[in-house]
C-alpha cells in the first residue's frame, strides 16, 4: 500500500529543524513530524489528514537519553520497556511501555509518538474508501462526529499508555519550536477534543519528559485492558500512584487512558488523603473511577465493559500497591 | 513534486544503491528494488510481522519504515541469514525445517530474523521469552507450537553464525 | 499369491516417521516463491474499483477520463465479460465485475490496468459510476421476506425472496423420539462470522502472451476450478489456459472458489497483452472473505433414560453474504454432519442459506460443520450434568462403532472415536480434575466427526477425482505431477513420502511438481480435506504401477520370477536369494529400454454409496475423521478474561503418515478453533465490514496459544492410502464447545454465543454475583 506523496526532510540537530519549521511555515507548507513511524504511517496510508511534508526525526541528534528523571522523546519504547533503572523507581512505568503494540513495534515507537499518538475510533482509523463508503467523519474529511451524531467535537479515544503513568508522576515536557523551548506540566498538556489534543503547535516537538524530584519514592502501577496480550491499544488503562505511611495512604494520584480523546489525571479522585490501606479504600477507589470514567462505544469492547474495567483496575492496582 | 533519491543501504553485509522516492516504504525497497523477496507483505500496517527484517540488529515491521530513514544503516533481511558456506542453513533455519516451523512458510522469513535478535541477545531464552520476543508475529497455520519448538531447538544446537555485524 | 509389497504392517521406511517437509528449506531461507514474488518483463499494476454502496443499480460507468490518463493501459467493466461462474454448478451466480447492480461494500465495479500503483490508483479515482441505492439486507431476517424481483440479490432465490437454498431432511421418528425422552433441550445458539485471515493477501498475475495464451499464477486451493471458471469466463477453450500455482501463503478455504480478481486479471491482460498482476491489500483479503458463514442454529437434543441420544432436531439459519460460493454444500452441511460422531437414529434437519448485502461466506477449515457441532457438543454437556452423568462417559456411551451406518446412510468403515475419548480423559487427567479444580478454573471435553473428502465431486461427470503421473528418466529421479494444491498443509511431502516408500527409494528421488496445469493431471484440489486420502491413493497407486515395471525388469535381468522381487533402499532384491539384487538405476535402464522414460499413471474415484433421497450425496464421505478433545482454563475474576492453558487433542487420522505433519495440522486447527471461540469477529457497521484489519480481527497471539497436545489415534483405514485419512479439518470442530464446556465447569455458565470475549464472561459473573446475593438475602 503506497503513501501518499510527500516532501521528507531529514534535520540532525535541534536549530536546523526548527529553522526547517520556519521556512516550511512561510512557505505556508504544511507538515508533520515522523518518528517512529509506527502510528504516523499508517494513518498516512489510511489517508488520514496527510500533509505535503514530513520532518523525520530519524538523523535527529540527541534527545534518547534514558535517565531516572529524564527520557528523551527519541527514546525507543523498547528501550524503556527493558529499563532496569526506570524499572526500580517507576514499574508502573516500565509495565505500561512492555504492553505497547508489539516488541517490534516498540523498537520502532519513542516516547515522544506514544504521547502525542494520534487518537482513535472505529470511524476514523479506516482506509479512505472505508471511510467515504461510511460518510467521512469531523476528524477526517468531514462534516460530523459519526459516534455522538450531530456533535461538532471529537470523540476519538487517545490510546497512548505512556501518558497516564507520566501523569500520576506529575511529569513535565520539554517542547521546542520557532518561538522557542518551554516547559510544561504534562497535566496541562493534553486538552481539547480528539482532534486538537493537546497545547501544543503543530510546530513544536516534545524533546523529553522530566520527573520532578518530589515523585520520588511513589509506588506507581499500571493496568490495561486489550483483547489480545498484544498488538492491542488500550480500550481502558489505570494507572496509579500512592504511598503508604502510618498506616494510611498518602498522595494517591490516579489518571486514565483508553477512555475519552484526551488522557485524564483525576488526582486523588477527592478521596483526600489518609485512606485507609485495605479493601475499604480499594473500593472507594473503585466507586469513584466508576463515577468519573466516560466511554464511548469508538473502539473495541463495550463501553460498559471497559467502564467497568477502570473501577476494577483501580481496585486491584490499589491493593497491589499499598501491599507492595 | 516528489523527488526520486539514490539511497546507499547496508543490506546483509553489502553496500546497495537503489532509487527511492521520499514516500517509499523499507518494504517496498527491498522488495520491488531490490528484489530481495524473502521478505514478505502480510498486512502492510505492522501488525503480522510478516515483513520483519532487522534494522541496526533490531528486528522491526519494514512495513512502517521510511525508506530514505535507513540510510547507512545495517540491515538484515532473510536472505542475509544465510551463512557463508554455501549450501549451509543458519542454525535457526535449520531448526525450523527440521521441526515445521513452516506450514504455508508465508510468516517464516518475518519469525526467523526476529527470533535471530533474540537469540543474538539471549542465546538461551526460556519457553516464555521466545513467546514473547515473537508475540509480534501472527501466524495462522502452526498454532506457534512448532515454531517455539525450532527457536529453542537452535538455542540449544548453538549459536551458529554471526551475520551483518 | 502376495506380493511381499503387499504384506500388511510390514514395517514402512518413509511413512509414519518424522519427516520434514520437503519445501521446509525453501520455506525457511525466504526462497520459496509466491505469486507476488514473482517478476516477468513490462508487468502492470491491475487494481479493483469497489462499491460504496451495499446494494445499488449500476445506471452507467464513464471510463473515459481513466482511460486517457498517462500509464494507464486498461480499463474494464463488468458489461465486457457477463459470463457467470462459481464454485459449484448449481450457483453460477458471479461476474468478473459487477454487470447491473452491486451486491455489497466492496464488490467489484471496475478495473485498470496501469504502470504503476500509484497511477492505477488515480486512474480508479476517475472512473464515474452513477447509483441508484437499493434496499440492503444487513440481517438473514429480512432476506427470508418475499420481496419484488429487483430487490432480490440474485434471480434464482427461493420462492420471491432472498433465500438461496432451502434443505429439509427426517429420518426416524423425531417428534415421537422427543416425546419420550428423559431429558430434552431445544436452545437458540448464534455465530458471528470469521474469516481465515490466511498471512498472505490474494495475489495473481495474468500473462495473455504473444501466442494466444493465458497463463495465471494464483494464490489458488482450487487450480482446477480456476481453469474451468477462467475458460468459461474468457470464453476461451481450456487448452489454451495454463494455470500455475506458486507456493500458497496459507488457504484454509479462503483461497478454494475461483474469484473475480483471477478474471479481472485474464481480462485486463488479454485487453493490453502485458502481464497484469493484481496484488490484495488486507482490507481487501476482508472484501473477499469467503470465510466462515454467520449462523442461528435451534438446537434440540432428545437423551433416553439409559442415557443414549434419541433425537436431534435442528434448524439452522445461516447468512451466506452475496454469492452463492460452497454455500450449497453448507447449508447441507450444517445438518447432516452431525449425525457422528455419536449413534443418532432420529433425525430432522432444516437449513436455510440466505443472500445478504455483505461481503461473500464460502468454506472455511471445518467447512459447515463448526457452529452446529458446537451447538451439539454444549448440550450434551448440558444433558450430562442434568442427568448426573460424566461428559466422557455419555459420549462413550453414544460412541458411532465401526462399520456402520448412520441413519441418513453415511457409510462409516473406521471410527476410532472410542479410542479418541478413552485417550484424551487419560492425558488430561480429566477424572481426577473434573469438578474438582477451585472456582474460575475448568475442564471441558467435546468430540467432533468430519469428512475425508467429498464421495461426490462438484461436477457430474466420469472422470477420477485425482491422477498422478509419474515420471522416471535416465537421472532415477521420479517426477511426481498432481494438481493437488499444497497450501502448507504438507500435500506434496505427503505425495513424495508414499512413491518413495512403494518405490524403495530415499524421498530425495522424488520431485513433487503440483503447480502447473500444462504438466499436471486434473485434480479437484486441495478442500474438504480431501487430498492424503485421494490424491495420496493415486500417488500409490502409480508408484504401484511404476514398481511392477520396475520389478519386471529386475526378473529380465536376472532371470528369476517377478514374484520374487521387492523394491527396497534403491535396489531390487530378490527375497528368496537376497544376494541376488539389481540397482534400482540397472532396473530404471532396463524398463526404459522399449519406451525411452516410464511413465505410470493412477488415479482414485470414490466407491458407489449413500442413499437415494435428496440431498443423500452430501456428506458422503469415503471415511469420516473423528476426535474427542480436553480444554482446561482458568478466568480471569477481576476482567472476565478467559486463558486457556491446554488442549488436549485426540485425532483419528486413520494413520499417521508423517506425524510431524498431522501434529502440526491439529495444533494449527486448535488455533484457529480457539480464535473463533475467544475472540475473532467478523464485524459489521452497517453495510461496512467494521475491523477488515489483522489488528482489530484479532488471532490470537504466540503469548495466548495454549499449550496443545496432539494425541494420534490410528485406526488403519483399510481404503485410506496406508492406512491413512483426513487431518487438516476435523481438528478445529471440538475445540470451541470443549472451551465453552470447560468454562461451565469453572464459572457455571453456559455461552450460547460466540466469541466468548472478556466482556461477556465479565458480565455473565456479575449477573451471578447479583443472583447469588439475592438468594443471600432471601435465605436469611
Amino acid at each position: 500500500m503506497i503513501l501518499p506523496a510527500f516532501e521528507l526532510h531529514h534535520p540532525t540537530r535541534l536549530p536546523e529543524l526548527l529553522e526547517l519549521c520556519r521556512t516550511l511555515r512561510a512557505e505556508g507548507r504544511d507538515f508533520d513530524f515522523v518518528a517512529g513511524g509506527t502510528d504516523v504511517l499508517p494513518n498516512y496510508k489510511n489517508r488520514l489528514n496527510p500533509k505535503g511534508d514530513l520532518i523525520s526525526l530519524a538523523r535527529l541528534e540527541g534527545f534518547d537519553e534514558i535517565e531516572t528523571n529524564r527520557i528523551g522523546a527519541r527514546a525507543r519504547i523498547a528501550d524503556l520497556a527493558t529499563s532496569s533503572v526506570l524499572g526500580e523507581h517507576w514499574p508502573g512505568l516500565v509495565e505500561a511501555a512492555r504492553s505497547i503494540a508489539s516488541p517490534t513495534l516498540r523498537n520502532l515507537g519513542t516516547v515522544g509518538g506514544n504521547l502525542c499518538l494520534d487518537t482513535r475510533c472505529h470511524y476514523f482509523n479506516q482506509s479512505e474508501f472505508w471511510r467515504r463508503s461510511k460518510g467521512y467523519c469531523l476528524k477526517a474529511d468531514g462534516e460530523d462526529c459519526l459516534v455522538v451524531p450531530q456533535k461538532k467535537i471529537c470523540y476519538a479515544t487517545y490510546s497512548g499508555d505512556l501518558a497516564p503513568v507520566f501523569l500520576v508522576l506529575d511529569a513535565v515536557l520539554d517542547l521546542a519550536g520557532p518561538q522557542g523551548e518551554r516547559s510544561m506540566p504534562l497535566r496541562e498538556f493534553y486538552a481539547f477534543d480528539g482532534i486538537r489534543r493537546f497545547r501544543k503547535e503543530p510546530d513544536e516537538i516534545c524533546l523529553r519528559i522530566r520527573i520532578p524530584k518530589e515523585s520520588e519514592g511513589l509506588r506507581t502501577g499500571y493496568r490495561k485492558l486489550r483483547a489480545r496480550d498484544v498488538l492491542e491499544y488500550p480500550v481502558m488503562g489505570v494507572a496509579m500512584g500512592l504511598r503508604v505511611a502510618e498506616g494510611a495512604v498518602r498522595d494517591l494520584r490516579v489518571a486514565v487512558t483508553g477512555s475519552e480523546a484526551i488522557p485524564l489525571h483525576y488526582g486523588d479522585l477527592d478521596l483526600g488523603n489518609g485512606i485507609p490501606p485495605g479493601e475499604e479504600g480499594a473500593e472507594a477507589v473503585k466507586r469513584a473511577l466508576l463515577e468519573w470514567v466516560k466511554t464511548y462505544r469508538n473502539v473495541p469492547f463495550p463501553p460498559g465493559y471497559r467502564r467497568a474495567m477502570a473501577g476494577e483496575f483501580g481496585r486491584e492496582l490499589f491493593m497491589t500497591l499499598v501491599s507492595a | 513534486m516528489t523527488r526520486t533519491r539514490i539511497l546507499r543501504l547496508k543490506i546483509n553485509g553489502h553496500e546497495r544503491e537503489v532509487a527511492a522516492e521520499p514516500n517509499a516504504i523499507l518494504l517496498d525497497v527491498l522488495r520491488e528494488g531490490l528484489g530481495l523477496t524473502g521478505t514478505k507483505r502480510g498486512c502492510d500496517m505492522g501488525t503480522c510481522g510478516c515483513c520483519n527484517v532487522l534494522l541496526d540488529g533490531r528486528p522491526v515491521n519494514s512495513c512502517l519504515v521510511l525508506a530514505w530513514d535507513c540510510e547507512d544503516r545495517e540491515i538484515t533481511t532473510i536472505e542475509g541469514l544465510l551463512p557463508e558456506d554455501p549450501g549451509a542453513l543458519h542454525p535457526l533455519q535449520e531448526a525450523w525445517a527440521e521441526t515445521g516451523g513452516s506450514q504455508c512458510g508465508f510468516c517464516s522469513p518475518g519469525f526467523i530474523v526476529t527470533a535471530e535478535a533474540l537469540l543474538r541477545e539471549d542465546p538461551e531464552p526460556t519457553e516464555t521469552r521466545v513467546r514473547e520476543a515473537l508475540s509480534g508475529n501472527l501466524c495462522r497455520c502452526t498454532g506457534y507450537k512448532k515454531i517455539v519448538e525450532a527457536v529453542l531447538k537452535a538455542a540449544r544446537s548453538g549459536r551458529g553464525v554471526e551475520v551483518g555485524s | 499369491m502376495t506380493h511381499p509389497h503387499d504384506i500388511p504392517n510390514q514395517p514402512r521406511r518413509l511413512l509414519g516417521k518424522r519427516i520434514p517437509l520437503v519445501d521446509a528449506k525453501r520455506k525457511a531461507t525466504g526462497q520459496a516463491v509466491y505469486t507476488d514474488d514473482i517478476r516477468l518483463p513490462g508487468t502492470l499494476v491491475g487494481k479493483i474499483l469497489r462499491s460504496p454502496h451495499p446494494h445499488a443499480k449500476i445506471l452507467s460507468i464513464d471510463t473515459g477520463k481513466a482511460e486517457a490518463l498517462p500509464g494507464v493501459h486498461a480499463v474494464l467493466t463488468g458489461r465486457e465479460a457477463p459470463a457467470r461462474f462459481g464454485v459449484l454448478p448449481v450457483s453460477q451466480d458471479e461476474t468478473a465485475l459487477a454487470v447491473d447492480k452491486v451486491r455489497f461494500i466492496g464488490d467489484n465495479v471496475a478495473a485498470v490496468a496501469a504502470e504503476d500503483e500509484a497511477t492505477a490508483l488515480e486512474a480508479l479515482g476517475l472512473i464515474e459510476v452513477e447509483y441508484e441505492p437499493l434496499r440492503a439486507f444487513l440481517d438473514m431476517e429480512q432476506s427470508l421476506e418475499p420481496v419484488p424481483e429487483e430487490l432480490r440479490l440474485h434471480t434464482k432465490t427461493v420462492g420471491g425472496t432472498n433465500i438461496h437454498k432451502e434443505v429439509s431432511q427426517e429420518f426416524g421418528e423425531v417428534d415421537r423420539a422427543f416425546e419420550e425422552a428423559a431429558w430434552k433441550k431445544t436452545r437458540d445458539f448464534r455465530f458471528i462470522g470469521v474469516t481465515h485471515a490466511f498471512t498472505e493477501p490474494m495475489c495473481t498475475l495474468a500473462w495473455f502472451d504473444a501466442d494466444d495464451r493465458l497463463t495465471i499464477w494464483s494464490a489458488t486451493q482450487v487450480p482446477h476450478y480456476l481453469h474451468r471458471a477462467l475458460s468459461k469466463v474468457l470464453e476461451m477453450p481450456m487448452h489454451r489456459i495454463r494455470v500455475v500455482r506458486p507456493c500458497v501463503g496459507g488457504g484454509f478455504g479462503g483461497k478454494s472458489d475461483p474469484f473475480p480478481h483471477e478474471m479481472v486479471a485474464a481480462l485486463l491482460s488479454r485487453k493490453c497483452r502485458r502481464p497484469v498482476k493484481i496484488l490484495f491489500d488486507r482490507e481487501e483479503v476482508f472484501y473477499s472473505n469467503h470465510g466462515r458463514h454467520p449462523s442461528k442454529i435451534r438446537f434440540g437434543l432428545a437423551v433416553g433414560k439409559d442415557g443414549t441420544i434419541r433425537a436431534l432436531d435442528i434448524d439452522a439459519l445461516i447468512d451466506g453474504g452475496a454469492w452463492g460460493s460452497f454455500g450449497v454444500v453448507t447449508t447441507y452441511y450444517n445438518g447432516v454432519l452431525a449425525n457422528g460422531p455419536y449413534r443418532v437414529d432420529n433425525f430432522r434437519y432444516h437449513g436455510r442459506r440466505v443472500y445478504t448485502n455483505k461481503p461473500p461466506c464460502g468454506a472455511m477449515r471445518g467447512h459447515g460443520a463448526v457452529n452446529t457441532r458446537f451447538a451439539y457438543e454444549v448440550l450434551l454437556d448440558e444433558a450430562a450434568h442434568d442427568l448426573g452423568l460424566d461428559p466422557a462417559e455419555f459420549r462413550l456411551r453414544n460412541a458411532l462403532p465401526p462399520n456402520t451406518k448412520t441413519v441418513n446412510e453415511f457409510r462409516i468403515t473406521t471410527s476410532g472415536i472410542r479410542e479418541c475419548i478413552e485417550r484424551a480423559v487419560e492425558a488430561s487427567e480429566w477424572k481426577r480434575k473434573k469438578g474438582n479444580l477451585p472456582f474460575g478454573e475448568g475442564i471441558g471435553i467435546a468430540g467432533g466427526f468430519y469428512i475425508s473428502g467429498s464421495a461426490l465431486p462438484i461436477h457430474w461427470d466420469d472422470i477420477p477425482q485425482s491422477t498422478v503421473h509419474l515420471k522416471v528418466d535416465l537421472d532415477g529421479g521420479v517426477t511426481i505431477h498432481s494438481m493437488a494444491a499444497e497450501i502448507g498443509q504438507g500435500s506434496d511431502t505427503m505425495l513424495a513420502q508414499i512413491v518413495a516408500e512403494v518405490l524403495g527409494l530415499d524421498i530425495g528421488f522424488c520431485r513433487v511438481r503440483t503447480h502447473d496445469t500444462d504438466t499436471a493431471p486434473i485434480d479437484l484440489g486441495s478442500y474438504s480435506s480431501r487430498v492424503t486420502f485421494m490424491a495420496g491413493n493415486a500417488a500409490r497407486q502409480a508408484a504401484e504401477n511404476l514398481r511392477a515395471r520396475l520389478l519386471r525388469a529386475a526378473a529380465d535381468l536376472t532371470g528369476y520370477p517377478v514374484e520374487v522381487f521387492v523394491l527396497r533402499e534403491g535396489e531390487a532384491v530378490n527375497v528368496t536369494r537376497p544376494e541376488i539384487r539389481v540397482p534400482y538405476l540397472e532396473a530404471v535402464r532396463r524398463a526404459m529400454k522399449e519406451c525411452g522414460a516410464l511413465q505410470a499413471t493412477g488415479s482414485y474415484r470414490s466407491p458407489p454409496m449413500g442413499g437415494k433421497f435428496k440431498g443423500a450425496a452430501a456428506g458422503l464421505s469415503p471415511t469420516y475423521s473423528f476426535q474427542a478433545f480436553v480444554a482446561q482454563l482458568k478466568v480471569d475474576l477481576e476482567t472476565g478474561k478467559p486463558r486457556v492453558l491446554d488442549v488436549w487433542a485426540a485425532h483419528d487420522c486413520g494413520r499417521a503418515l508423517n506425524p510431524l505433519a498431522v501434529e502440526g495440522q491439529i495444533e494449527g486447527s486448535v488455533h484457529m478453533g480457539l480464535g473463533q471461540v475467544l475472540s475473532e469477529a467478523f464485524l459489521y457497521n452497517g453495510g461496512n465490514v467494521l475491523n477488515p484489519n489483522l489488528c482489530d480481527y484479532r488471532t490470537l497471539s504466540p503469548t495466548e496459544t495454549p499449550r496443545i497436545h496432539p494425541i494420534l489415534v490410528e485406526t488403519n483405514d483399510p481404503e485410506g492410502p496406508f492406512g491413512a485419512k483426513e487431518c487438516g479439518e476435523g481438528p478445529l470442530l471440538p475445540v470451541l464447545p470443549a472451551v465453552a464446556n470447560a468454562l461451565y465447569d469453572a464459572i457455571g455458565v453456559r455461552f450460547y454465543e460466540l466469541p466468548i470475549t472478556a466482556d461477556r464472561v465479565f458480565r455473565a459473573l456479575e449477573r451471578q454475583r447479583k443472583r447469588r446475593a439475592v438468594k443471600d438475602l432471601a435465605a436469611r
